[in-house]
């Protein structure tokens, strides 16, 4: 098959495809009712940001804490242009996200000199600065009284296939940064910057080109939450909360892989749907938790305990691995000082 | 400028940085020994604060005299911390992310358990002198930020001390130096971790304590405090009391002069803003070269 680029393995396309379509007739064919189809539109979403997320901490081992000030943006941005100029959604969603991507840009080039704990600090003071700004700047964000935005008839359980669209164009492109050169490229930067350097893959280039896509893709996320949520509000969509909302699912789900942080973010939207109403707050806490019973046990969360599993009941080769790490825990060399 | 003179704003920023250096400094010492950052750091400031604040209102304690407990009880969450999570994992550059993330996780069940017990309510400690000033120099000087101010400087000295004359410090500033060769020399490198964890989280609930007797607090309290920490510690070098006290001095003057400058409601983004700056131009002397002592 000369279509597809050598790294493209037909199994993976046809199972990825095979999924997508099962999904797009799902809520027709099993008659789901609406809750039921806006859990799976939200799972979408947080599958798409979660793996955007990873693309910066797994595949590059930089753990940010500021991705919310993509994803807000890419809201407002949105939220705007549609409130003013009426745009149609998906050409709101793109030039939100293109904007976010601007922004993560002009952050991230500078801070991704810094390499482990460092880079992390600095993206909680991003993300941190960014929610007070904006919460103050009224004009744009409406302040802490946020924006309404308007209600098409009908566009939420639209919203289902569009969700679909966005998981599975991040799904792809999850995989082809895995698989192709640049991820290859990228594996490298994570495992030593200098080595990758030496053989002549640029660090600065490659980290930028992550950077925005990572941020792009958050951005249209943030676009697309405030269509699907009708009204947001700087201290949430830039909220702290939001930021470790990826980590957690990424990290919980494992980290640098593609099904993990999928995985994680189902599991996040079904607990955080369940514990909301009763405990608002202690699904952050259960996930605290997780995370801690994850970086002692199984670095690589819920995919490398599927992979233990496999191997102790003889379903797998022993051989093989969840093929990822976590974002240190290969780098041993990585400078503490960069 | 509503009233306010600039030796005004001079003595706040002073009698801020005392505090300051005081939660900055446990940040710096677990990172100059152990080579861990612990992201924990603003959930034992808020520890330290609901402890105070449980004494005041339970057992009718002053803050200041809650002191010891608030130390005894953050000691011992360290030692716990240290023994029972962050031993097990890879330290130094390997297990840099590892520990992050799981100190991360340790705040985010603190902060869960505080929403539990106070609920999201912000609550204060007040005291009869919370509000009464003296006059001194031409100024009058909140009573409370004034003892804040006076514990803080004791604490430092008494670290400096402690560090710099008994043994048990001296093992300290060894480890940090070079963990192997303490080994050779028959110093308990393991021991002399945990007590250093147990120590610099000491001194965050001993911030925690302090400030809650200075502002309102809620289950996020210490988030600030933590970014705040970081710049000082980036800023003034490693585990060095002047350095760590200079460092605070410019951040609460930058703090406290940006209210003339920017609307209150931004002087929080200040210090969030200085630490990417910090970390982004001085990228090399990040955390110091110069070790404890």
């Amino acid at each position: 098959m000369k279509l597809l680029p050598h790294w493209v393995s037909r199994p993976a396309l046809i199972a990825l495809l095979a999924a997508l379509a099962v999904l797009a007739v799902l809520p027709k064919a099993l008659g789901l009712s609406v809750y039921v189809q806006n859990l799976f539109t939200e799972t979408f979403l947080f599958v798409a940001a979660a793996l955007a997320w990873n693309w910066m901490g797994g595949y590059l081992g930089q753990v940010s804490f500021g991705h919310s000030a993509m994803f807000g943006l890419g809201g407002f941005v949105s939220g705007r242009l549609l409130l003013a100029p009426h745009l149609p959604f998906p050409l709101a969603w793109i030039v939100g996200g293109l904007l976010a991507a601007a922004y993560a840009l002009v952050w991230g080039h500078p801070t991704l000199r810094l390499r482990g704990p460092y880079f992390s600090i600095a993206t909680i003071g991003v993300g941190e600065a960014t929610r007070l700004v904006m919460t103050y700047w009224e004009e744009f964000t409406g302040g802490s009284s946020g924006l309404s935005l308007p209600i098409t008839p009908g566009l939420k359980s639209e919203l289902y296939w569009w969700g679909l669209l966005v998981m599975g164009a991040v799904v792809a492109a999850s995989y082809a940064l895995r698989k192709s050169t640049l991820g290859l490229g990228l594996l490298a930067i994570k495992s030593d910057v200098d080595a990758a350097a030496d053989v002549g893959i640029s660090p600065t280039l490659m980290q930028d080109i992550v950077l925005l896509l990572s941020g792009f893709t958050v951005g249209v996320c943030g676009a697309f939450y405030a269509s699907y949520q009708n009204y947001i509000e700087p201290g949430d969509m830039f909220g702290f909360r939001t930021s470790i909302s990826f980590v957690l699912m990424a990290v919980i789900g494992g980290v640098g892989t593609i099904l993990g942080p999928a995985l994680g973010a189902v599991i996040f939207v079904i607990l955080r749907q369940y514990l909301i109403g009763s405990y608002p707050q202690l699904y952050l806490g259960i996930y605290g938790l997780l995370l801690i019973v994850v970086i002692l046990f199984e670095p690589l969360g819920m995919v490398g305990l599927f992979f233990r599993v496999a191997r102790r009941f003889g379903l797998v080769r022993p051989e093989v691995q969840a093929k990822a790490a976590v974002g240190g825990a290969a780098s041993a060399r990585e400078g503490g000082v960069p | 400028m509503q009233g306010f003179s600039i030796t005004d704003l001079v003595v706040a920023s002073v009698l801020l940085a005392g505090l300051y250096a005081t939660m900055a400094y446990g940040l710096g010492l677990i990172y100059g020994v152990l080579r861990v950052v612990n992201l924990n750091h603003g959930g034992v400031i808020m520890a330290g604060a609901y402890v105070g604040l449980v004494m005041h209102e339970k057992l009718g304690v002053d803050p200041y005299l809650s002191i010891p407990v608030v130390l005894v009880v953050s000691f011992a969450l360290g030692i716990a911390i240290y023994v029972g999570l962050v031993r097990h994992l890879p330290r130094g550059a390997a297990g840099g992310v590892q520990s992050l993330l799981l100190l991360f996780g340790v705040w985010l069940v603190l902060q869960n358990a505080a929403y539990l017990l106070f609920t999201g309510n912000d609550q204060t400690i007040r005291t009869e002198y919370s509000t009464r000033s003296i006059p001194a120099f031409g100024l009058f000087l909140s009573v409370n930020r004034l003892v804040v101010f006076v514990i803080a400087v004791l604490t430092m000295v008494v670290l400096h001390l402690f560090l710099t004359r008994t043994f048990t410090g001296k093992a300290i500033r060894a480890v940090a130096q070079n963990p192997d060769s303490c080994t050779l020399v028959g110093i308990d490198v393991e021991r002399i971790y945990s007590l250093t964890f147990g120590i610099g989280t000491a001194l965050a609930g001993l911030a925690g304590v302090l400030g809650a007797s200075l502002f309102s607090f809620n289950p996020t309290y210490g988030s600030g405090d933590l970014l705040k920490s970081f710049v000082i510690v980036v800023l003034g070098g490693l585990g060095s009391v002047m350095g760590t006290a200079a460092a605070a001095l410019i951040l609460a003057l930058v703090e406290v002069f940006a209210i003339l400058v920017l609307p209150a409601y931004l002087t929080g983004a200040v210090g969030f803003v200085l630490l990417v700056l910090v970390l982004v131009l001085r990228p090399g002397g990040l955390f110091g070269q110069r070790v404890l002592g």
